[in-house]
């Protein structure tokens, strides 16, 4: 009986491996053998259960059979060999043909992802049964993916995923709401800030970049002040401004956060480095400033004269507290404009 | 369970004794050549059991095997004719001039379970063709210093083109799939290799990566998406290759940092060569691949340099 139901192919283990040719579902199909034509090289180590099930394969899908059967076998093909696109692609095929159920497949992707969640082609598949559920699937697929976060924060797939649903599907209302969730439980999760970002853009119901943009830069300044060794929210700081330089420069609550971090002295890579961006782009720093950078160089050359000698300490000292980016602060320093004579 | 039995079978031993443990790292002062080319050496001949569920990446495990033992001055030990034999045996043909308009992508399979055979007079002609494939055996043919002007390239980059979606993407192959920055780089690492531009819109494709750049200044593998190291490589290795970045973009790469912790990286080499993601993890193809590619860069001796857009030595780049 053919089914497409993840403990189908789950208990269809190594483990408890029945040949396929001694199987009544499969009787009258003649198995094609690979050819591994001249001079093989790289050759692979085949276990003989993989290799039946591939020579099965091959047989249905040569002979164009949309059966339940060929279901069931490409869910055996997909679990001996999970990226192997040709057989995904084939399943989708014998999907249509049947008119299959596509709910009882989001089950079976499901039961894949949980041996590998790290897969493009179960993705893909998901993706596009998804799709052609419509609408009415993007809760089950935001829940989906939600499941997927709790156990790898970081699982680049379903974040890819996410995002298409968010666009194709919708369900927007909630996602800010989630994004804050999920900072408040690691807020040095870069994803989230991420797809905080995403939101924040693209969001039918929120208004754009340049709606959000005040309330969100307070969000990421909280953050700072909270952990200014985390550059996630100073990343993100920066990005609100992407293209708006002058903004950007005349934001007092930009460098106020910067000064804030210096003089506390420590954690302050990211306060520098914002700075000296700052100074590339013709920020004029006030005394308090000044005084905070002389007073985190080691070496005493005197008062800070000009910006650009301002700009100079700033990338030696990150030369000092940043050393695995010493090369780096060295080539940004020589980047810097040569001061005018006075 | 499951990683426990294909563990015990990397190396042909019985698979329910638990007598092959998983090896512990050991301090290395040195760059143990020889060891590395005796692991890669052993997977040339024959990849362990646990590959075969990567068997559909076939030609890019063989790729991490050939260029890596390219890396090591050591192909010596491959048989370059058989080689190039094998790898032309993936390429797929169209049988007419005709079938280039039906949509589909004529390159090279990955492995011989997405090639089927062709009948003859066959309605149904299943073309497995892929990007990445496709990408993986010119590398190698260029590797082993088979003459590209051989090959049918016009069918390949004309229908290469039918791959690229309309906001300058590469979907890898027709039947559909996802579609990313991996993609498109394959799409340009493959017309700078066939020296024929013909395969795809440039100027899309310079779009499409610019738009995958992430608000943090990064490279997402698509947009929207997270920025991601492997995603920057592709970007800005396309934008080169295209020839959208010029040597003056940035000064001169620097000598290898003295403050990298090569150390560390050498500890990461095990008892069986190559290298693994983690202590106390055997190796496979894809970290040895990379972990010599990064001790080129880093100038180790005895290592040839690379060509860093193509993922081959500076040699195998210029058929030197």
């Amino acid at each position: 009986m053919a089914s497409s139901s993840s403990s189908s192919s789950e208990g269809e283990g190594r483990r408890a491996w029945v040949p396929l040719a001694s199987r009544p579902e499969f009787a009258g199909v003649t198995p094609l053998p690979q050819d591994d034509g001249p001079s093989p090289v790289v050759a692979i180590a085949y276990r003989d259960d993989f290799r039946e099930t591939m020579d099965y394969f091959r047989s249905l899908y040569s002979s164009r059979e949309l059966s339940p059967r060929s279901l069931l076998l490409t869910s055996l093909a997909i679990s001996v060999n999970p990226a192997n696109y040709t057989v995904w692609h084939f399943r989708r095929q014998v999907l249509e043909a049947l008119g299959a159920d596509l709910t009882e497949e989001l089950e079976f992707t499901e039961g894949v992802a949980k041996r590998n969640a790290k897969n493009y082609q179960l993705w893909h598949h998901r993706r596009w049964v998804a799709e052609k559920l419509g609408p009415d699937a993007a809760s089950r697929e935001l829940e989906f993916t939600r499941k997927i976060f709790c156990l790898d924060a970081k699982n680049y797939h379903a974040w890819s995923h996410r995002q298409w649903v968010l666009q194709a599907l919708g369900g927007w209302e909630d996602e800010l709401d989630y994004c804050a969730q999920l900072l408040k439980e690691d807020v040095f999760n870069h994803s989230a800030w991420n797809q905080r970002y995403f939101v924040i853009t693209k969001s039918p119901s929120l208004g754009g970049l340049n709606a959000m943009r005040d309330s969100e830069v307070d969000y990421a300044i909280e953050a700072i002040h909270a952990n200014p060794e985390n550059e996630s929210p100073w990343r993100y700081l920066r990005g609100l401004y992407n293209d708006e330089n002058e903004a950007w420069l005349n934001d007092s609550r930009v460098h106020s956060a910067c000064l804030h971090v210096l003089k506390a002295k420590r954690n302050f890579k990211f306060a520098l480095s914002t700075l000296l961006d700052l100074l590339g782009l013709g920020f004029k720093p006030n005394q308090e400033i000044k005084d905070a950078i002389t007073s985190l160089r080691t070496s005493d050359s005197g008062e800070a004269g000009s910006d650009s000698d301002l700009a100079n300490s700033v990338c030696s000292i990150l030369g000092r507290e940043d050393p695995m980016r010493a090369n780096y602060w060295t080539w940004r320093s020589s980047k810097l404009p040569q001061a005018a004579e006075v | 369970m499951e990683d426990d039995r294909d563990r015990g079978l990397l190396y042909d031993s019985d698979p329910s004794s638990p007598s092959l443990s998983p090896p512990r790292p050991f301090a290395l002062t040195f760059f143990d050549r020889e060891r590395h080319v005796k692991f890669l050496e052993m997977m040339y001949h024959m990849l362990p059991r646990p590959y075969q569920s990567q068997e559909i990446n076939h030609l890019t495990l063989a790729y991490f095997v050939i260029s890596g033992l390219d890396i090591l001055d050591a192909l010596d030990r491959v048989h370059k004719d058989a080689v190039a034999d094998w790898v032309l045996s993936f390429q797929a043909h169209p049988r007419s001039k005709a079938d280039l308009d039906n949509g589909q992508f004529y390159g090279f399979h990955g492995s011989r379970s997405s090639q089927f055979p062709s009948k003859d007079n066959a309605i149904f002609t299943p073309n497995g063709s892929h990007l990445a494939s496709t990408y993986s055996a010119l590398a190698i043919l260029k590797i082993v210093g088979y003459n590209l002007s051989n090959i049918d390239s016009e069918s390949m980059l004309t229908s290469m083109r039918n791959l690229q979606q309309s906001d300058g993407s590469f979907m890898p192959i027709h039947i559909g799939a996802e579609r990313d920055l991996r993609f498109l780089y394959c799409a340009a690492a493959i017309c700078f290799m066939l020296n024929n531009w013909n395969g795809m819109d440039r100027e899309k494709a310079k779009e499409y990566i610019l738009n995958c750049q992430s608000y943090d200044g990064g490279f997402g593998l698509s947009p929207g998406s997270e920025s991601h190291g492997g995603a920057a490589y592709c970007a800005i290795a396309s934008l080169r290759l295209m020839g959208f970045i010029g040597d003056d973009c940035l000064s001169n790469a620097s000598a290898p940092s003295s403050k990298a912790n090569i150390r560390s990286l050498l500890d990461w080499s095990l008892q069986y060569g190559g290298f693994a993601k983690s202590p106390g993890v055997l190796p496979d193809l894809y970290h040895s691949y990379y972990g010599l590619a990064a001790f080129s860069i880093l100038g180790e001796a005895g290592l040839k340099p690379l060509c860093l857009e193509l993922g081959v030595t500076e040699a195998a780049a210029t058929g030197l």
